[in-house]
């Protein structure tokens, strides 16, 4: 599963904030219906937000 | 049922009828177990898996949708593993090779789809390159899904949590 070569498309998990995805690819939200390709993503890792899937930093209100 | 640690880098688990294998170092947290049958298949309980939470049939059809070698099954008659076909992905009989790549094998990358589930969790699939607490990992063709609600107990990734809590979102 693992390969050492780095891939163009970076999912990172950032500390007790959001998931932060760049790069090339799909965002489909199924609960929404929505098909998009924004190129990079903050989103909502706590179930906070108000403004789900994404991220409106409300992590730090917790 | 009984747990038995003799199955070489992991564990099997048997009711009557069959045996499951769980190797979790094959494991890469595509979920598929969980949100499928987690009356069998809960990652928060000890032992993680329950025979007696459904049928065999509806456990057979759990383990087939695993998309490594983590979990694979088999009939404990030996003589009903003679006649399983193809669909049966996951029995111990068709261990998919191609899954334990060799190195230096080019391919071109597979496109990144990162689908956000009705109440449930972000679930990542393709070639991505994954960063968490400063480490970095490369996936190839992997799936992984990551907690949205917040309650997962094995952060950051989903661990089904989402589902007791009545997560919306």
């Amino acid at each position: 599963m693992e390969e050492k070569e780095k891939k163009t498309t970076t999912v990172e998990i950032i500390g007790s904030g959001p998931l932060k995805i760049s790069g090339n690819f799909i965002l489909k939200d199924i609960q929404r219906k929505q098909e998009t390709r924004p190129g990079e993503v903050w989103l909502c890792r706590c179930g906070k937000s108000s403004n789900k899937p994404f991220c409106d930093g409300s992590h730090k209100n917790r | 049922m009984e747990r038995d640690k003799s199955f070489s880098g992991g564990r099997k688990y048997s009711s009557d009828e069959m045996t499951v294998y769980w190797k979790p170092e094959a494991c890469i947290h595509a979920s598929y177990c969980y949100r499928e049958l987690i009356e069998v298949f809960d990652p928060g309980r000890r032992p993680w898996v329950d025979m007696k939470g459904s049928t065999t049939e509806k456990i057979i059809e759990t383990v087939n949708m695993c998309p490594t070698e983590a979990l694979t099954w088999k009939w404990n008659d030996e003589a009903r593993n003679a006649n399983i076909t193809a669909e049966n992905t996951n029995h111990v009989r068709f261990r998919r090779p191609e899954l334990s790549r060799s190195e230096g094998l080019v391919a071109e990358e597979k496109p990144v789809i990162a689908k956000v589930m009705v109440d449930g969790p972000i679930v990542i699939s393709g070639d991505f390159t994954v960063i968490n607490d400063g480490a970095t990992k490369v996936i190839s063709e992997g799936i992984m899904s990551f907690c949205r609600c917040g309650e997962s107990g094995h952060q950051p990734f989903c661990d089904g949590m989402h589902r007791k809590k009545g997560f919306i979102g």
